[in-house]
């Protein structure tokens, strides 16, 4: 039944109907704009969950695909007359598979706790939750977008509603945050189309038959030719005798993939171009942040792993050692940084950076235990980070402060929130039993197995972890409490539920991976195979 | 074969684990509740327990292994899974009694607070994990069973966390004891990587490097062993990573009694007793623990000496003895180690639960604002003076049975270590008959009336009491029981154990006599060696400046080193970053000064558009 509906635009575009009502409500009522939001968001995780009870990992997403010819110009080539035009293709297409599934789930379920954080949003409801479930709109069709032009216009879709968000709802130095956020996102949007187009013009020329030639943002098109160069080269150099040498050179491969790097680099964020999200971080109101930290960062790994990795194997493998050490460097540069900040904020602005460096050692793996890892590690830090900014925005709320210094001792005023810190602080150093450990676990590894080095060097990571967590997260929760803080309500239940949803996820996945492995199981198969038969063989 | 009650051994951590989800679930509301939950889960777990070790103890039945996959990778897989055999039946019974019995006296000492219930969810998900942890049938279950009785070891060691002192130590114990899990950590690693089939389970890591068979080459063996090892001396608080266990004395003395003597710091020794044909496939590995172990015997013994809060003497005690086990390991007797494990989780324990029924009477934990408690408070006085002579070596108490089969082997092996246990020895016997003097006799020095603390208290003290006096007697040069059923083989070489006990026996009462002289007869002044050494007395005290050097070298520089990277990066990624982001905006605003209206410049600027594409394009045929 399910594979009869467009279930991904359904749940992609599921948002709208949000959208429209609350376009409708009038602006001063903020109970009932909330209400609808928070409703809205509902309904892609209903949505999303059914299609995860639906999926089958041995059919690897291919039943869930919704195609439509979105855009078709054609142009008469100048060379060779009329008779034989080309054409150039995009579609709306949407698909799923195991890469994809995991984090739009972590999409919707995130989506909705910021939708419930945001009670702490004090103006201009009307317009914060339309742009709110533009943003949700824009993430989960980044992850299931199967056109590279798709992909970049819903990429772009997340960009504005995040600036708006930033610049109009966040903090004292929300304008020059959100202004940072858009140049630093622009310019890898920037650099992430130069890469598509060259993909594009490259390979994703097809041949249909003599007559029908085109140029296709399509992804199967790009990585079938890319998968099997030979065939194409054949097929092109038939129709066009230079067209082959271009398609197979090895320095425009090398080129895409670089570029590719960059600009999913700088989404990451890859040290050194990780300076942006430390505003966004501090300045954007705390559901945001959730978003951002929980989802935004994820988009960054997400294309790495779908363009960079799966497309181009063979330099992947060639750079398996640069990626690592750039993710011992992310780790470790993460985690020194988050040991002296004083700002709540920023330890955890820093703690993403040096847990995204895990991620990049799963992906430099190139093996399947380790990018089962990375992937679980974005689901887990997507989580963790969410349940983070969640309780900053409760705290901040109540005591007006985020600084190390100033607080302190709340565990006696607030138990509950305390507790609930506590356990994230922990599923964020990688206790056993929590998301974070097995995302850790397995991104280390499946590294092992080529960079032993490398690994033993990452696991100082580990001990460093532990060092910043319990510094700052003891400060707020733990010591004596100051006189001013003895009143302070816990949780409301508006806030606990969030709290409590989230920490089950989190221990959920910590205890039965298989959650999240059962549907990733064959959604590397793929690249695996095309690993050990290129680079191995 | 019977396995009937093995086969329900997974039952044993669960009982714990079911009142921790009721009391996580009661909150604070459940006062009393959390008592009678924890307590009758820990006594259903200790039942169980006694069963299982029974029916092990019979003929036949010796194994039980059952598990499930945990993470399906296709062609690799890890598992979660329990087994039970000897060393595991009787490390059950060990720690389901010391935890029954802390529960009960926890009743008592802990009565009037207001967290009292959290304090026994802490102690209910405690015994969970370090079932958990003995039950493990690989590394990765006992893995992940070691991290999270280390994080209820953080808990409780923070439990008054308003207290800054607990708060630091809380934070030092995990972090400490993270240093040396990352060793373990990286051993299991490098066993995943190393092993046929990939295979972390203790049977097969047994079969492929019993008897060094070379499957596993001999320095990846040894790298193996000493990360393994690594991860024992963060547990077990073996130097140079013992600098945490004094300060968890911060938690309270219940738990210093269960987590912090005589469980979880055992696991250590646990861990190294279970992966031993690892160790005894690497001479250097062995030689490696052997001399760690031996010298934080005797490093923590002399500290032990200069320390006045009752607790912290027991701690660097604690410290000591399981230095003895990690020795005995080394000398290749696995049963000395776990012998002295099981009689030290006896007496320590009752040394620790005696230690918090004084400082509940007298509120305070300094041993010279202590003195004639003897008379006041009878029972603790003598359950507390059989630990002490246990600990101290004196037959026929349970330790001196232990620790003669530790020296008994090392005469034999090495001795150089035998020499260091013997001075150890000395020294214990001496810091016990000090901290039992001082707190037992002469004048009572505190204000108020004291009395003898309730019978939830002292019934726990005479039961672990009568444990102190007998658990001796399952191994004796005579009568090898322990080591027979542990390993299967016949007992240990006892030649010699007969010049052994009368050394360490003299030595013993050497101790307790000097103590004597010095705290109670006055013979000797007590300011006889600070009057003339005074720096090394500072150096006992300051115990040996281990944490000022961790200051120095560790913690500073790293702090140091963050600071100076939070300002490059601040000041020059950021500034850098900034440029670059600054020339796309003046480009952008340069784009925004030519669309200013006139026809022309838009003309102009598509021209200059389609030469640009064109040389593209061209110059596209030509990239190669």
């Amino acid at each position: 039944m399910i594979s009869e509906l467009p279930i991904l635009s359904l749940i992609t575009f599921s948002p709208l109907i949000g959208i429209i009502i609350l376009a409708l409500l009038p602006r001063g009522s903020s109970r009932w704009l909330r209400v609808t939001a928070i409703g809205t968001a509902i309904l892609p995780l209903l949505l999303s969950l059914w299609l995860y009870a639906d999926y089958d990992s041995a059919k690897d997403g291919k039943p869930y695909e919704e195609q439509v010819t979105w855009v078709d110009t054609h142009f008469d080539r100048l060379s060779d007359g009329a008779s034989n035009s080309l054409s150039f293709k995009l579609q709306y297409h949407m698909g799923i598979d195991g890469l994809s599934l995991p984090l739009l789930l972590l999409t919707t379920i995130v989506a909705l706790m910021a939708a419930l954080a945001s009670v702490h949003i004090k103006k201009r409801w009307k317009s914060f939750y339309i742009w709110f479930l533009l943003l949700e709109i824009g993430m989960m069709g980044v992850f299931m977008a199967r056109d590279v032009i798709l992909f970049f216009v819903f990429f772009e879709m997340t960009l504005i509603p995040m600036f708006f968000l930033i610049g109009i709802w966040g903090y004292m130095g929300r304008e020059k945050a959100a202004n940072r956020f858009l140049i630093y996102n622009g310019i890898g949007s920037a650099i992430m189309l130069i890469a598509f187009v060259l993909l594009i013009s490259t390979a994703g020329f097809s041949i249909e038959s003599e007559s029908v030639q085109f140029f296709s943002g399509s992804y199967d098109v790009i990585k079938a030719n890319l998968m099997d160069p030979q065939a194409a080269v054949n097929a092109a150099s038939a129709w066009n005798g230079n067209y082959g040498n271009l398609f197979m050179s090895e320095s425009m491969h090398w080129t895409i993939f670089i570029l590719l790097l960059i600009a999913f680099g700088i989404k990451l964020p890859i040290f050194p171009f990780h300076t942006w999200m430390l505003r966004v971080h501090t300045e954007a109101p705390p559901s945001i942040v959730m978003i951002h930290s929980g989802i935004l960062l994820k988009m960054g790994a997400y294309g790495l792993l779908r363009f960079g990795i799966i497309l181009f194997p063979e330099q992947a493998h060639e750079w398996a050692t640069v990626l690592a050490v750039l993710g011992v460097i992310n780790i470790l540069y993460g985690a020194v940084l988050a040991f002296v900040q004083k700002e709540f904020k920023l330890v955890l602005a820093y703690s993403s950076i040096s847990h995204m460096g895990i991620v990049l050692l799963g992906i430099a793996s190139l093996n399947e235990i380790g990018l089962q890892g990375a992937m679980i590690q974005l689901v887990s830090h997507g989580l963790i980070s969410a349940l983070l900014f969640l309780i900053v925005g409760s705290l901040y709320e109540r005591t007006g402060t985020t600084e190390l210094g100033e607080l302190g001792g709340l565990a006696r005023s607030m138990p509950f929130m305390s507790g609930v810190l506590l356990t994230a602080g922990m599923a964020s150093l990688g206790l056993p039993g929590l998301s974070g450990f097995i995302g850790e676990f397995l991104s280390l590894l499946g590294l092992f197995e080529s960079m032993r080095i490398l690994t033993a060097v990452a696991v100082l990571g580990v001990i460093l972890t532990a060092v910043y967590v319990l510094r700052s997260v003891l400060a707020i929760t733990f010591g004596p409490m100051q006189e001013k803080y003895v009143a302070l309500r816990d949780a409301r239940l508006i806030e606990a539920v969030p709290m409590i949803a989230l920490v089950a996820f989190i221990v959920l996945i910590g205890i039965f991976p298989a959650v999240l492995t059962e549907p990733m199981k064959h959604g590397f198969d793929t690249l695996l195979q095309q690993l050990s038969g290129k680079v191995g063989g | 074969m019977n396995t009937m009650f093995s086969e329900i051994a997974w039952l044993i951590p669960l009982f714990p684990f079911v009142a921790f989800l009721l009391l996580l679930a009661s909150g604070r509301s459940g006062q009393g509740l959390g008592v009678t939950i924890g307590t009758v889960g820990s006594l259903a777990s200790l039942v169980l327990s006694i069963l299982v070790l029974m029916e092990h103890m019979s003929d036949g039945s010796k194994y039980y292994q059952d598990g499930f996959k945990w993470i399906d990778l296709g062609s690799f897989q890890l598992n979660i899974g329990y087994e039970v055999t000897n060393l595991s039946a009787l490390m059950l019974v060990v720690v389901t009694a010391v935890s029954f019995l802390v529960n009960v006296y926890s009743a008592g000492y802990m009565k009037g607070d207001e967290r009292i219930s959290t304090f026994y969810s802490y102690i209910a998900l405690f015994t969970f994990s370090m079932l958990g942890l003995v039950l493990a049938d690989n590394m990765l279950t006992l893995y992940i069973f070691w991290e999270l009785v280390g994080v209820c070891s953080f808990l409780l060691v923070g439990f008054w966390f308003t207290k800054p002192a607990a708060r630091a130590a809380a934070k030092k114990a995990f972090i400490v004891t993270r240093i040396g899990d990352a060793g373990l950590l990286i051993a299991i690693l490098l066993l995943f990587w190393y092993m046929p089939d990939h295979a972390l389970d203790f049977v097969r890591i047994e079969n492929v490097f019993e008897g060094q068979s070379g499957t596993v080459a001999a320095g990846v063996t040894t790298l193996i062993a000493i990360l393994i090892f690594v991860g024992a001396v963060g547990k077990s608080g073996q130097f140079p990573l013992h600098v945490w266990l004094p300060d968890a004395m911060e938690g309270p003395t219940p738990i210093s009694a269960l987590i912090h003597a005589a469980t979880m710091v055992a696991a250590g020794v646990y861990l190294v007793a279970r992966t031993f044909d690892i160790f005894q496939a690497s001479p250097a590995a062995m030689e490696t623990v052997a001399y760690v172990g031996g010298f934080t015997a005797l490093f923590a013994a002399t500290i032990g000496i200069a320390q006045n809060d009752i607790k912290r003497i027991l701690a660097y005690s604690t410290v000591s003895q399981l230095g003895y086990m990690m020795m005995a390991l080394g000398l290749g007797s696995l049963t000395g180690g776990i012998f002295h494990l099981f009689t030290h989780a006896f007496f320590k324990a009752l040394l620790f639960l005696g230690a918090g029924s004084i400082i509940h009477a007298v509120h305070t934990q300094n041993i010279n604002e202590m003195g004639g408690l003897g008379s006041k408070m009878r029972i603790t006085a003598w359950t507390f003076g059989i630990g002490a002579l246990a600990l101290s070596g004196i037959p026929p108490f349970s330790g001196f049975w232990s620790k003669d089969a530790i020296l008994t082997t090392a005469l034999h092996e090495n001795p150089v270590l035998f020499v260091v246990g013997i001075i150890a020895a000395f020294f214990t016997s001496f810091y016990m008959a000090r901290l039992f003097f001082l707190v037992f006799t002469g004048r009572p020095k505190g204000e108020g009336r004291i009395h003898e603390s309730s019978l939830t208290m002292t019934i726990p003290l005479i039961i672990l009491a009568v444990f102190a006096i007998g658990a001796g007697f399952v191994e004796t040069p005579w009568n090898n029981t322990l080591g027979e059923w542990l390993t299967g083989a016949a007992g240990a070489d006892h030649s010699g154990s007969g010049l052994v006990m009368v050394v360490s026996t003299a030595v013993g009462a050497l101790g307790i006599y000097l103590g004597w002289l010095v705290f109670v007869k006055g013979t000797i002044a007590r300011d006889a060696v600070s009057s003339r050494a005074p720096w090394l007395v500072g150096l006992l005290e300051r115990k040996y400046y281990i944490d000022e050097i961790y200051a120095a070298v560790i913690v500073k520089p790293l702090r140091g080193l963050g600071s100076l990277l939070n300002a490059i990066d601040q000041y020059i990624i950021d500034g850098i970053i900034a440029i670059i982001g600054g020339t796309a905006v003046l480009l952008g605003r340069g784009g925004i000064r030519l669309q200013n209206g006139q026809v022309q410049t838009y003309g102009l600027i598509t021209v200059l558009g389609l030469v640009i594409l064109i040389i593209a394009v061209v110059g596209r045929r030509f990239w190669s």
